[in-house]
């Protein structure tokens, strides 16, 4: 034991490699290896529900809207379904299916997002320019049909707040073609490429056991082989009648690893059954009113004499989200609402997702669960007691150079792909 | 798994509950019907019967709710029983209530490691305390904050939020 290894500390954040919240890891370090990893979030807490226990049930409406930019249609869709439950509204039909196209072309664009920052963190910026111009293209049809790239305020209690016009049909099925077109190169890119399978498989694994014990959702969770997907378990809207599924790596010919691969897979095969659905949508969707309450005034006053209890819950791209909401008459605030976000659950999967794991594969493990990168400043060494700092770029500069010898070491054996 | 097999399997573990189904049409075309189960339990029962749904099929718990009633806390626990086929998933809401004076509930964290998380939101924001839980420390809100926000009348946010208007007039 003349050179037993220390087990060090490493925090990382809460200004940090691979999420749009800040979020703290505190990792145990042998050598390369992570043996440990404590995580603590709250740096973003913004008292959204304490604050919504102040306002009327429409500025709560808005408040939801902005819990999440790249959920900024999940969280208004769930809490409308839990209070038009709690206060007995029927939405019409055609606001059910407005809101179900709404909703997958939110996650054709997370999922991009996601695709990029995951090719990104592995040293293939060629795939992250290539996935963020593509990604583009439902941008420009959420902003047509919206007004709003993000934040769209369509979902509204007893409907939705814009239609989707008859001239408006042909940008969207033009978009669904040209995603069509595309995803067959994006699926080559990624899920067919040597170098990246060489990156994600056997990295980040969460077993289909942790991810049952640990409640994980959405791609998480599906990546491990769990058929979980609320449009499929419980549907709500009208996703029931779309015969949504779960996909699994099982559709892509594979026994699920739950690796980071997998999630890609998952993530990526979504973005195809997105356009699916919304295609199906615009086919099915029948003429008629867009909401049963027209006048904000008559809605505000509907809701002031309501009471009763509801949820409300959604697939949002990254998982689960649900509200449940408390409705008493005479009062205009919601006397209870808890907001419930995918990451939330599967916060705790990321301790086995780590175990074990490389310093340099910190980046895409952390990745896995949720986009954005755009905020990890550094990484703060401790060591012997004597702090150093390093910054965000040597994190990525680790994880790049792992992808370097990777492909020399394919190049040596395949003679290069 | 359907509402009936839900029911049985939480009379095996608290005899005689009463059950409310409360079953929610989705759909336009063919509407389907969504099974939403809501019970009332002591905390001496919360333990069987998180136990019961967890041998009637895959249980997940998406989060616990609560509010601060006066005297009362009410804590409601919300799971989804048996995920991973069509339609064949069963919410259930347990309703917990606890007195203020002894906000204390087993931990259902070694039946289910998953309700860690939002236990520990539970301990910081209403001040329950939650006996056999692997970990108690803050999620969410600063180590050491003394308050709990969700508490009625709860001084130290009372504090924050009087320092917030204050902030916000001097920026008006």
């Amino acid at each position: 034991m003349a050179e037993a290894q220390k087990v060090y500390e490493i925090p990382i954040g809460p200004i940090h490699p691979a999420l749009k919240e800040p979020i703290r890891f505190t990792f145990q370090v042998e050598g390369e290896r992570i043996r440990g990893v404590d995580v603590r979030p709250g740096f973003a807490h913004r008292g959204i529900e304490f604050m919504g226990l102040k306002r009327n049930l429409i500025q709560v409406l808005y408040l939801s809207e902005r819990i999440c930019g790249i959920c900024s249609i999940s969280h208004p869709i769930a809490i409308t379904l839990a209070v038009e439950r709690a206060a007995g509204i029927e939405v019409p039909p055609r606001a059910q299916y407005l809101r179900v196209i709404f909703s997958e072309l939110e996650r054709i664009h997370s999922h991009l997002l996601w695709a990029g920052v995951a090719a990104h963190e592995l040293g293939f910026d060629t795939l992250l320019h290539l996935t963020w111009k593509v990604r583009e293209e439902v941008l420009d049809v959420l902003e047509e049909l919206s007004g709003n790239r993000i934040d769209y305020s369509i979902p509204i209690y007893g409907g939705v707040r814009r239609d989707i016009a008859p001239e408006q049909y042909p940008k969207v099925e033009a978009m669904i073609r040209h995603y069509r077109g595309l995803l067959e190169e994006l699926l080559d890119a990624f899920l067919r490429d040597p170098s990246v399978a060489a990156r994600t498989r056997g990295v980040g694994v969460l077993t289909a056991e942790e991810a049952d014990s640990l409640c994980a959702v959405g791609p998480t969770a599906r990546a491990s082989g769990l058929a979980k997907d609320v449009r499929q378990d419980r549907p709500y809207l009208v996703y029931g009648e779309l015969g949504v599924r779960a996909i699994t790596p099982r559709d892509w010919g594979l026994e699920p690893r739950g690796d980071v691969y997998d999630k890609a897979v998952v993530r990526l095969l979504e973005i195809g059954q997105s356009l699916d659905l919304i295609e199906k949508c615009l086919h099915e969707m029948p003429d008629g009113e867009i909401t049963a309450f027209p006048k904000i005034p008559a809605l505000l006053a509907f809701l002031k004499k309501a009471e009763g209890e509801g949820l409300g819950w959604h697939e949002a791209p990254r998982g689960e989200v649900i509200h449940y909401i408390r409705l008493e008459a005479g009062v205009e605030e919601p006397v209870a609402w808890k907001v419930k976000a995918p990451t939330y659950s599967n916060l705790m999967s990321w301790v086995p997702m780590f175990r074990d794991q490389e310093v340099a594969d910190i980046p895409i493990i952390a990745a896995s669960i949720d986009p954005c990168m755009c905020c990890m400043d550094r990484v703060h060494v401790v060591q012997d007691g004597s702090p150093s700092t390093l910054l965000k770029e040597e994190l990525l500069r680790l994880s790049r150079a792992k992808t370097e010898r990777v492909l020399q070491g394919l190049s040596r054996v395949g003679g290069g792909a | 798994m359907t509402a009936d097999e839900v029911v049985a399997a939480l009379r095996t573990a608290v005899p005689d509950l009463a059950v409310e189904l409360r079953p929610r049409k989705a759909g336009v075309r063919a509407p389907l019907e969504v099974p939403e189960l809501w019970a009332t339990i002591g905390r001496d029962q919360l333990l069987p019967a998180v136990s019961a749904l967890k041998g009637a099929g895959p249980l997940h718990i998406s989060i616990i709710s609560g509010r601060d009633l006066g005297e009362t806390i009410e804590l409601l626990y919300h799971f989804a029983v048996g995920y991973g086929t069509p339609g064949g998933e069963v919410v259930v809401t347990l309703r917990v209530p606890v007195p203020a004076s002894d906000p204390t509930v087993p931990s259902i964290c070694g039946i289910l490691p998953g309700a860690e998380t939002t236990e520990r939101e539970k301990i910081e924001f209403l001040g329950v305390r939650f006996t056999g839980i692997p970990r108690s420390d803050h999620v969410f809100l600063p180590d050491g904050f003394p308050g709990h926000p969700w508490r009625k009348g709860d001084p130290e946010t009372a504090k924050l939020v009087k320092r917030t208007v204050e902030w916000e007039k001097r920026d008006g």
